[in-house]
């Protein structure tokens, strides 16, 4: 529970986390409160725009090891104090807010990169590492992690790993979850403990993957080995526009099912081609869909890749080749759609209502969560692309947009039109064979919606949660576990 | 409010996270607090709850920033949080909520001006407490001395650049109103300067304050690629360290082209990378060079940044480290066992 600031028993539990991992790394100041109050979740900044109180933590911690976890965790299980943990604190879904107050655990401290391993090609690292910082790390020694997120430059690796996070070249190098060799964990108990050193085996079940996606409601990650790849000799890219969207879905599932390997692909909708695609590139692409993909590695097979790719694109779908520059054009902007200014921004509302399913569905997906925004609320506009292609479907990335006159004044009144988006549009997509979320996660946004997904499953996970966390101290209330 | 003139940085830093990465401060003190995204935000607080403007926690984050500019380097849209931060610092003075250490220091500066020239030419060198705590100005002394140039020096306060970041705008015009004064007095055609943060207030400070200048401005660098220099050592290879006022405030080419007439052959310090993965140093190694006087408000956080900058060294015993900025100079020499000099130690060298 929350502690009073002004009690002794805050003083008490305070000077028991400076005896345990320094004065220096326990904060209590009101700037830090404010920074960690605020995530990348349009609900708390529009919150704080409107002059309201956002929840702030009682205490901030900066650990600097498992051990110094630990320690809190016993601290925080000796009081019943919930802890939240917090990366880089970009997570769009509050997942990382303290909405009961309690402890911030904040993991930047830990970003000890503990060896580069070139001979199994992995690297091992403390989980609080800026994600950026441990790519140009790599780079550095002619290796890359793949992992190239838009959250690069803020997101540290420990929030990938919980929230599932999914890079740019996750079609050939996969989510984060495909690169994990192996987990160092501390468990809400304080027990430290490590998954097995390598991912494929047939040892038991995968720990590994049962923290991955936990959203610190499991414990904290405090150490991963991740693979690593060498850089590529070539990386090349090919952009085409189509005249609808179906046709350059059908291309795009063509490319997959044909299994060629592109590191990258996406695909705009006809309305996110016209009005963002081309202001991005500061050009005009005035009708129909925008499809890029790119392959990498060997320059020899790189080249030969494209060909196989121009021929299903060009004989069999008859798009409109943009040629190579068209497809660079997208390589070297893809980070600038995030910056303010191309993204959206308060006092507009504007949520992404990410998900993922298979090429079966993804098309009926799309439509059911359009046709749900457009109709219920056609104030809004609706946009959409497809971020990140298996062998088997691809993710949906779709964004409601509301104009600062369709936004209500009032803060409640703002929030309550937000969440009615997610009610509808969400369930849409789970009635067409769609999930709740890619790689965004779950937090406090998705929460509510758990139930609605794994249906009888829910109680397995629930039943997990309490073996881990008797006392419920790990980031209560959010992933539709308990609150406080 | 000063804060008003910087609507675009309000609004758009205040819940972005892009330049993150390139935090200075935050990447030493891990806390959220030290970046441009919740100075931002806590800026916009205080806008709609002026008693923000009374939390002291909340004026020493302002104050703890370390001014680099490269997060508006960064920024696509080149939204200038720096700019804003001075403006808030302006405020606060105005408002008389200058923490103590803050007043102490102002009066300090305000306290030293008594302007003093020696020699004779049309060039006159500027000589600031952190030139002359790092000797520059005797390097400078010898490189002119090889190059057979007569100059003029003039030392002897403070230009304004410390008092503006402050947020002591009026003291820091009166201060730069006073320079140019005795600067018009010696007669001399041009200035140079070899600390960058002096050369950002004398380039670019007389049209932010509506100051009259009667000299061109010249940064050191500038100035040494006019003079026919005879190279005899080639500089080889050696890093360079960009000073936060000559890039990120400036654009200033001139280092490196100095560099090059030197033969020297750059390395890449530290680790990071553009958006393409091309080596550029897009962080700040400075120690806090833009924020101008940080060691004396906040020197354990210079140490650290100090020791940031160490980190990055491939070998930091042996690694040949160059700086534009005295100041970084200092720094480095004083918390590390760096093997830094500055662009004027390697011009002499050279020669």
């Amino acid at each position: 529970m929350p502690v009073a600031k002004n009690s002794y028993m805050y003083e008490m539990i305070r000077t028991e986390l400076t005896d345990a991992i320094g004065a220096e790394y326990v904060c209590t100041c009101d700037d830090d409160r404010l920074g960690h109050s605020i995530d990348y979740y349009w609900i708390p900044e529009m919150w704080h725009d409107r002059g309201m109180e956002t929840p702030k933590p009682d205490f901030i911690v900066h650990p600097g090891s498992a051990e110094d976890v630990s320690k809190i965790m016993k601290i925080a299980n000796q009081y019943h104090i919930p802890v939240t943990p917090w990366g880089g604190g970009s997570g769009s879904q509050g997942g990382a807010l303290p909405v009961y107050e309690g402890i911030i655990l904040d993991t930047k401290r830990m970003n000890r990169i503990v060896r580069i391993d070139k001979q199994a090609l992995t690297v091992t690292c403390q989980t609080g590492i800026i994600a950026r910082h441990l790519e140009w790390q790599c780079n550095k020694q002619g290796v890359s992690t793949m992992h190239l997120p838009a959250s690069i430059a803020c997101a540290t690796i420990g929030g990938f790993l919980a929230h599932r996070g999914t890079g740019v070249l996750s079609t050939k190098y996969g989510k984060i979850e495909d690169m994990v060799m192996s987990l160092e964990v501390v468990t809400p108990t304080g027990e430290i403990i490590r998954t097995l050193p390598v991912p494929r085996h047939a040892s038991g079940p995968d720990l590994t993957m049962l923290f991955l996606g936990s959203e610190g409601t499991l414990g904290v990650i405090t150490e991963v080995t991740l693979k690593i790849h060498p850089m590529p000799e070539a990386r090349e890219f090919r952009a085409y526009v189509f005249p609808d969207f179906h046709t350059a879905m059908s291309a795009g599932a063509e490319l997959m099912r044909s299994r060629l390997q592109p590191c990258a692909m996406r695909l705009y909708d006809e309305t996110e081609t016209l009005t963002y695609v081309s202001r991005v590139f500061g050009k005009t692409l005035d009708k129909g869909a925008y499809l890029v993909f790119g392959f990498d590695g060997k320059k020899d097979i790189v080249d030969l890749q494209m060909k196989y790719a121009r021929q299903i694109m060009e004989e069999q779908f008859h798009g409109e080749d943009y040629g190579s520059q068209g497809g660079m054009d997208w390589w070297k902007n893809k980070y600038k759609f995030f910056y303010p200014g191309f993204m959206f921004h308060i006092p507009q509302a504007f949520g992404t209502l990410d998900t993922v399913a298979t090429f079966s569905d993804i098309e009926n997906v799309y439509w059911a969560m359009k046709n749900t925004v457009r109709e219920n609320f056609p104030q809004a506009r609706f946009i959409g692309h497809f971020s990140h292609w298996y062998e088997w479907g691809c993710m949906l990335y779709a964004r409601f947009i509301f104009e600062e006159k369709d936004v209500p004044k009032d803060p409640r009144e703002a929030a309550a039109l937000y969440n009615r988006v997610w009610d509808l549009a969400i369930r849409a997509a789970i009635a067409n064979g769609g999930v709740i979320n890619e790689h965004h996660g779950v937090g406090l946004k998705l929460g509510r919606y758990m139930k609605d997904l794994y249906g009888p499953a829910m109680p397995v996970l629930e039943g997990i949660k309490k073996q881990f966390d008797p006392n419920n101290i790990m980031n209560p209330g959010k992933m539709g576990f308990k609150g406080l | 409010m000063n804060i008003e003139k910087y609507p675009d940085a309000v609004r758009n830093c205040r819940f972005c996270f892009m330049c993150r990465h390139l935090s200075a401060v935050g990447n030493v003190t891990f806390t959220e607090a030290d970046t441009p995204r919740i100075r931002a935000a806590m800026i916009y607080g205080a806008m709609l709850h002026p008693e923000w403007w009374r939390n002291p926690e909340y004026i020493d984050m302002l104050y703890r920033s370390d001014l680099s500019r490269n997060c508006t380097r960064h920024c696509v849209n080149h939204y200038d949080e720096n700019a804003l931060n001075i403006a808030a610092r302006t405020d606060i003075v105005e408002m008389g909520l200058a923490p103590e250490a803050v007043k102490a220091l102002r009066d300090e500066l305000a306290a030293t001006e008594s302007w003093q020239t020696a020699g004779r030419g049309g060039v006159l060198y500027f000589i600031d407490p952190y030139t002359a705590e790092a000797k520059t100005d005797e390097v400078f002394a010898a490189v002119m001395k090889k190059a057979g140039k007569e100059y003029a020096a003039i030392r002897g306060g403070c230009i304004g650049r410390a008092l503006e970041v402050l947020g002591y705008a009026p003291d820091a015009k009166q201060a730069l109103e006073k320079f140019a004064a005795a600067v018009g007095q010696t007669g001399a055609k041009t200035l140079v300067v070899s600390n960058p943060a002096a050369y950002e207030m004398l380039k670019n400070g007389p049209a932010r304050f509506g100051v009259g200048f009667p000299v061109t401005v010249m940064h050191t660098s500038e100035y040494l690629l006019t003079l026919d220099l005879a190279v005899v050592r080639p500089a080889g290879g050696l890093y360079y360290l960009e000073s936060d006022y000559l890039r990120n405030y400036n654009e200033l080419p001139f280092p490196h082209e100095l560099l090059k007439k030197l033969g020297a052959e750059e390395r890449h310090f530290g680790a990071d990378r553009d958006w393409l993965g091309v080596p550029d140093q897009q962080e700040s190694f400075t120690c806090g060079e833009g924020a101008v006087v940080l060691p004396k408000l906040y020197p354990e956080l210079v140490k650290k940044l100090a020791a940031y900058v160490e980190k990055q060294a491939d070998d930091p015993e042996n690694d040949r480290i160059v700086v534009a900025s005295p100041y970084t100079k200092l720094v480095l020499k004083k918390y590390t066992a760096l093997r830094a000099e500055t662009l004027e130690e390697t011009v002499l060298a050279a020669l």
